[in-house]
């Protein structure tokens, strides 16, 4: 199936997807050292309008840190203070519809071990 | 630094004190050049991110005497290889030795925040000046388009120098910004890299993965059973008093299988064959990092009048061997050396910055890249390789292995049958002789 968003969706077995655990996000991000800039987010949604047309919305499955979720209003909340700059969202929103800049000098993911 | 005429001036700067940035600083300072090197990060190191191991003989090249001077690494690999997951099973094809000829070892285990650190401590030890906190947002240019300075994120942040070396990484904004590439990466070509890094005690790393003590490690890629039969690959590096282990999978594949990277990388850790390798430890550090894996086709223009790319930046990884430290160095050092020689000449025009492209040429950066330039493009056709290769390799040298009480002629027809139910033979065949020109770049 084509999306009308410019890449095909494909399926997964249903038996090889149930074989992925349940991943409670936040007890990997406990682990990651941020100085954040509340001032100044780096992230932001663009048109809200577009998000509500996009079918497959990829942003909140590929993001390793789970910042793009699905608020009540069914609008997509970006909790950018968790982000580790990884650049994911930047090329894979298939409607260029985040706005991706760099944090601040000094503020952001900072890597302990790396 | 000169601030006559209130411009705050430099003979060179880099943007980016990663591996390719500070080697460029360091060859350019050590030169006797003025060197601004510009981090955003809070210090070097607490952006950056790989699996990983970085190798001995690009470091060497910029400071023969690195060992001298304590690297943070963690243990020298002295085992490298494939290993290959099957359903609950593992096959391990490892070589033991990986030393260079005069005995040092090619290859360490690394965390990258204390590693990057150090290595932009050498580059300051030879007269690199640091400017940490910063981001560079853009560049200073004359009316017809030559370098001369950038713009940062600080109150009167313009710093001018006639050459700028850009060493940003894999989200290279500001080579886009300069025209040098036209478009952002596409997902199929970039890999997300995530990984765990896990502490346990030194013993007991040892006695898990057979390493008799702190001075021997582990680097594995990991094949087969790993991302779910989709294009990726697993890893695991033994370090001191921790482990690395995580895994890459194409961001396409991520977004057209609705897949959570972290979900993918908790399946992996709780694989039969891996989970005793990292059971009890702590978990110490989440992180990702894209890994561009598009390699020479999609190396953006190495150069302009005034400015030079080195690094993720241009896209200079060989996804296969896991290398990119050691292009990033080696890149870093050769554009440093561009920019001597264009102070010698005092000509920063594209002509002579040009000479950073016949540099690379010469070295084993664009001689592998384009020996491998088909390579992402056959991972993209082949995914059997990534899947049902290892899968079947590891099954059948357990059938191999394995007293069943039945005639091996019929285990070997089961072995083969096994292999011709997941790809026909003839398909199998042609796998391998396009696998071979892949790598082989014919
Ligand atoms: C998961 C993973 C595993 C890997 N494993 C290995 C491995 O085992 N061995 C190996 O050799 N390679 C490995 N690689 C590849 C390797 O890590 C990279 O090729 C290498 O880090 C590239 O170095 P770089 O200097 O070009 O970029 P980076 O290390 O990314 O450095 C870029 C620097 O620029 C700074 N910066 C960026 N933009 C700005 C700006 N506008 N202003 C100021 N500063 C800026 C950043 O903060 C950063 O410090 C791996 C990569 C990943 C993601
Ligand atoms: S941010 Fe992009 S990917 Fe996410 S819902 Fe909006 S349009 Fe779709
Ligand atoms: S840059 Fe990476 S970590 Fe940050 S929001 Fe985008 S996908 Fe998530």
């Amino acid at each position: 199936m084509k999306r009308n968003d410019g890449f095909e969706a494909k399926e997964l077995p249903a038996a090889l997807r149930e074989t992925l655990p349940d991943v409670y996000v936040d007890d990997l991000l406990v682990s990651i050292k941020y100085f954040i800039d509340e001032e100044h987010p780096h992230l932001w949604i663009e048109d809200h309008a577009i998000c509500a047309r996009c079918q497959y919305k990829p942003c909140l499955d590929f993001c390793p840190v789970n910042v793009y979720t699905l608020a009540h209003d069914g609008k997509i909340q970006v909790a950018y203070q968790a982000c580790v700059e990884c650049g994911s969202c930047r090329v894979g929103c298939p409607y260029g519809n985040i706005s991706w800049q760099l944090p601040r000098g000094g503020y952001g993911v900072a890597y302990k071990f790396g | 630094m000169n601030t006559t005429d209130e411009r705050i001036r430099f003979d060179v700067i880099v943007v980016g004190a990663g591996l390719a940035g500070s080697a460029a600083a360091m060859v350019a300072a050590r030169a006797g050049l003025d060197v601004a090197l510009i981090e955003r990060g809070q210090k070097p190191g607490g952006k950056n991110y790989f699996g990983g191991a970085i190798y001995t003989h690009a470091i060497a090249e910029l400071l023969p005497d690195f060992m001298s001077r304590r690297p943070p690494f963690e243990r020298p690999v002295t085992e490298a290889g494939f290993w290959f997951l099957g359903a609950d099973g593992l096959t391990r094809v490892t070589v033991q030795g990986g030393k260079l000829a005069d005995g040092t070892p090619d290859a360490y285990t690394t965390l990258r925040a204390p590693f990057d650190l150090w290595w932009a401590e050498q580059a300051q030890k030879e007269g690199a000046f640091l400017i940490p906190k910063t981001t560079v947002v853009d560049f200073i240019r004359e009316p017809d388009g030559q370098v001369v300075g950038v713009k940062t994120d600080r109150p009167q942040g313009e710093l001018y120098a006639p050459v700028v070396i850009i060493c940003e990484g894999v989200n290279n904004l500001l080579t886009q910004k300069l025209g040098l590439s036209e478009h952002d990466l596409e997902p199929a070509h970039l890999a997300l890299g995530i990984k765990q890094v896990i502490a346990l005690p030194p013993e007991t790393i040892n006695a898990r993965f057979g390493l008799p003590d702190g001075d021997h490690g582990l680097a594995a890629s990991v094949l087969g059973n790993v991302s779910l039969g989709l294009p990726g690959m697993g890893f695991v590096y033994t370090n001191s008093k921790t482990l690395s282990v995580g895994l890459g999978v194409m961001l396409a594949t991520l977004a057209e299988y609705k897949l959570k990277p972290y979900e993918v990388l908790e399946r992996y850790l709780k694989h039969p064959a891996i989970a005793p390798l990292v059971a009890g430890g702590q978990l110490l550090e989440y992180g990702g990092h894209l890994i561009p894996e598009g390699g020479y086709h999609d190396m953006p223009k190495l150069y302009t009048g005034g400015a030079l790319v080195a690094g993720d930046a241009a896209a200079m990884v060989n996804a296969l061997h896991w290398e990119g430290t050691n292009m990033a160095i080696i890149a870093g050092k050769l554009a440093g050396e561009t920019a001597l020689e264009a102070h010698g000449r005092s000509d920063f025009s594209q002509r002579v910055m040009a000479g950073y492209a016949e540099r690379l040429k010469q070295s084993f950066i664009l001689q592998d890249l384009k020996q491998y330039r088909r390579f992402s493009q056959f991972l993209d056709t082949h995914p059997e390789f990534m899947d049902i290769y290892p899968t079947f390799l590891n099954d059948a040298l357990g059938d191999f292995f394995t007293a069943y009480g039945r005639p091996k002629k019929e285990l070997f027809k089961g072995i083969l049958g096994s292999l011709t139910r997941r790809r026909s033979l003839l398909g199998a065949a042609g796998d391998l002789i396009s696998m071979g020109r892949a790598v082989l770049g014919w």
